[in-house]
């Protein structure tokens, strides 16, 4: 395991363009002895379309699960649109406000329609009245393209809907920033792209975005950086053309001969 | 594992037989040797129950089995209770079901729209059971002044009144609880009065409504909002206190209540009283202070290590030391707080076990969407998790209500105790133990399994959308 970093792809791509929503510095965290992410440094700007891949094992989930708290950093520091993650749960819910995050199983509250499952974090966490939160609701099940199955429950739909409307979930809380984590993978292969979509879109609108994620294809045309991990670590970071036409370290020339 | 096995078309009876007794030599000769000792413990089974038996112990005192040592000349109660409960069984029946049919046509289902008549089938052990009070109540002419069939008619006709707020508008299915909710403690009061401090139980389901319906929407301040919600729920609660100390009509307490009524009241009171108890046991027992934790900890497993017969001898003699000098507990509230509590120790547990059951993405997804811990909890986590234990659950109320009959031995004259007042006649001092003993069977299998079937129809409504 090599702790060096080629400083030079590391200095021109880590920055982000703009104003950084994310910064994270010198993050460390374990899993018990497990090193699951070392000594993590990233920026992401506003409006910045960031995607991670890298083997399984290698702290990508782990790397964003840490942003909103799901899981807490052991060392450094993770500042979110200005605000420190910190021990105080009033802080960590306010960061969790901002950031959306899809999953790789949906997590759709399966007691819950699909209109519920939308309106609940804004009726419970904003106080919007019913109907107000119901209409923004439709707005979003609209623009992911399923207004029709509002009054279904999430086991009647198919895993691209469900994933559509987990996406749509997190919009109605309007973050500033969605994280998503694989959320293609558990999907049959005729339904990747209609979420992929849904994400493309999305980036297009303006949304600051992180993505862990095996397709290569989606990595490509949307992102601004993509990121690629290994071992706890971040290995490389560079543009899409560069990543993917001219990458430097071995681990990535290696996991790329491997999965393209 | 038997199961009877239908006669397929085109098949005649003979080959039937041959089929389903004689297959080979060895079933053959099973059927041979089973079938004549099978055909004589029919014989004298049926025999005891139509030639033998001594039902007369049971049908001279039907009255007695019902309603034991309570007053007779306060029997309106009791009929007046049966007609109020038949109203809100109605209401709430109604109202459930249109609830669920709105849902099913909301999200595509097939339908299931019930109705008095299916929920009569469903639950056909009461009704069986019934018919046999009706079929012994035509020759009891022991206390009763009113007609057991006007009663029983009676209360079919206020289901079926009660049952058409399923034309309500969806905007009224709460109203619809609410006077479900209403009449059951209206009903429960009618026998035990509407004396000053009955005000409890609407009180606390009033100022719940008033809480969660007072319009504050157009107050931005969150505080404001709590505490005009809060001036609204006192205000109902203060105005249902004034009320019930205007009218201060004392009933019957539960220290007089005997007999079948007694069991069945009992076991409400303790599943009532339990479940909330139970639930919050088993958040004490996942909390993350350990103070807490430990304490539920240790309650819930020392209470499941003791017999239910220890605790309710340990009640009766020990609660007595836990309560404040010269604090008077009767033989009965004693024994239902012991039920209470014991039931709560399992609740808990069968609770502890759904919250385990779900995957830990639905709190992440939860906890990402910005939810404080309360509301992941009251509306992701529990609704789930005690969807899935519903089986359990009811289960355990069973349990209760079969364990009830344990009170007789603590001399407390409940629907089995009854017996032993049976038992006391002349007539009856040395016959008829089994009679009685079966009926009493009856009784409780009727209940029991009744509870068995809504549990699985609840069940198959509940995961119909999963």
């Amino acid at each position: 395991m090599t702790t060096e970093q080629n400083p030079q792809s590391y200095s021109d791509a880590t920055q982000a363009k703009g104003e950084a929503v994310i910064e994270l510095t010198d993050v460390d965290k374990f899993f018990g002895d497990f090193q699951a992410l070392s000594d993590i440094n990233m920026n992401v700007g506003s409006q910045e379309v960031i995607v991670v891949i890298g083997p399984s094992g290698s702290g990508k989930s782990t790397l964003i699960r840490c942003i909103n708290r799901l899981e807490k950093h052991d060392r450094g520091s993770i500042v979110v649109g200005g605000i420190e993650l910190s021990e105080d749960i009033k802080n960590i819910q306010e960061i969790r406000r901002e950031t959306g995050m899809v999953f790789q199983s949906f997590n759709l509250f399966p007691h819950l329609t699909v209109i519920d499952n939308i309106t609940l974090a804004p009726r419970q966490v904003r106080h919007e009245a019913k109907d107000e939160a119901e209409e923004s609701a439709m707005q979003l099940l609209e623009r992911v393209g399923i207004p029709e199955q509002a009054r279904k429950y999430p086991g009647q739909l198919s895993g691209g809907q469900q994933q559509r409307v987990a996406i749509a979930r997190s919009l109605a809380m309007k973050p500033k920033v969605m994280l998503f984590d694989e959320p293609t993978s558990a999907l049959d292969p005729e339904m990747i792209k209609e979420v992929l979509d849904v994400m493309i879109e999305l980036a297009e609108g303006g949304m600051t975005m992180i993505v862990v994620t095996h397709e290569m294809g989606f990595a490509r045309a949307v992102a601004d950086r993509v990121v690629f991990m290994a071992d706890g670590e971040i290995v490389e970071v560079g543009t899409p053309e560069h990543f993917f036409t001219n990458p430097e370290e071995e681990r990535t020339k290696l996991f790329l001969s491997q999965i393209l | 594992m038997t199961s009877s096995a239908p006669v397929l078309p085109g098949q005649t009876r003979a080959e039937w037989v041959r089929r389903n007794l004689f297959p080979n030599w060895w079933s053959g000769l099973t059927t041979i040797v089973l079938a004549p000792i099978i055909l004589y413990f029919a014989y004298r089974a049926l025999r005891f129950l139509f030639v033998t038996g001594q039902w007369d112990a049971v049908q001279v005192n039907l009255t007695l089995f019902m309603q034991g040592t309570f007053p007779r000349d306060e029997q309106w109660r009791l009929i007046t209770q049966i007609l109020i409960f038949a109203f809100a069984f109605g209401v709430g029946l109604g109202t459930n079901s249109a609830a669920s049919y709105d849902r099913a046509v909301d999200a595509g289902l097939d339908v299931e729209k019930g109705s008095i008549v299916e929920t009569l089938t469903r639950m056909w052990s009461l009704v069986a059971f019934i018919a046999l009070l009706l079929f012994f109540a035509t020759t009891d002419d022991i206390g009763n002044f009113i007609n057991p069939f006007l009663v029983v008619g009676g209360a079919l006709v206020l289901a079926f009144i009660g049952y058409q707020a399923h034309r309500f508008p969806r905007s009224l299915r709460n109203l619809g609880w609410l006077l479900t909710m209403t009449f059951l403690v209206i009903g429960f009061q009618v026998v035990s009065g509407f004396d000053t401090g009955g005000w409890v139980p609407l009180g606390i389901i009033y100022g719940i409504t008033a809480y969660s319906i007072a319009p504050v929407d157009r107050f931005d301040a969150p505080w404001l909002r709590v505490v005009l919600r809060l001036v609204a729920a006192a205000v109902v609660v203060f105005a249902l206190r004034a009320i019930y100390a205007a009218v201060d009509s004392p009933g019957i307490g539960w220290d007089e209540w005997s007999g079948l009524h007694l069991t069945l009241m009992v076991s409400a009171i303790a599943i009532v009283l339990a479940f909330p108890l139970g639930l919050l046991l088993a958040l004490a027992r996942r909390s993350t202070l350990p103070a807490l934790r430990i304490m539920a900890t240790v309650y819930i497993e020392v209470i499941r290590g003791v017999p239910l017969i220890t605790l309710l001898f340990m009640g009766q003699f020990i609660l007595g030391f836990v309560v404040p000098a010269g604090t008077v507990l009767s033989a009965i509230t004693r024994a239902i707080a012991v039920m209470t509590l014991f039931s709560a120790a399992y609740i808990a547990e069968i609770v502890r076990g759904g919250l385990q059951s779900l995957d830990k993405g639905q709190n992440e997804a939860g906890q990402a969407l910005g939810l404080a811990p309360p509301p992941i909890m009251r509306r992701i986590i529990l609704p789930q998790a005690l969807t899935a234990v519903i089986p359990a659950m009811v289960g355990q109320f069973i349990s209760l209500f079969k364990d009830s009959s344990l009170l007789s031995i603590i001399a407390i004259l409940e629907f089995l105790g009854v017996r032993k007042i049976i038992h006391a006649q002349p007539d009856f001092r040395s016959v008829a133990f089994a009679e009685t003993l079966i009926f009493v069977a009856i009784g409780y299998w009727a209940f029991a399994f009744a509870m068995s079937r809504e549990s699985q129809r609840l069940e198959r409504r509940l995961r119909v959308t999963r």
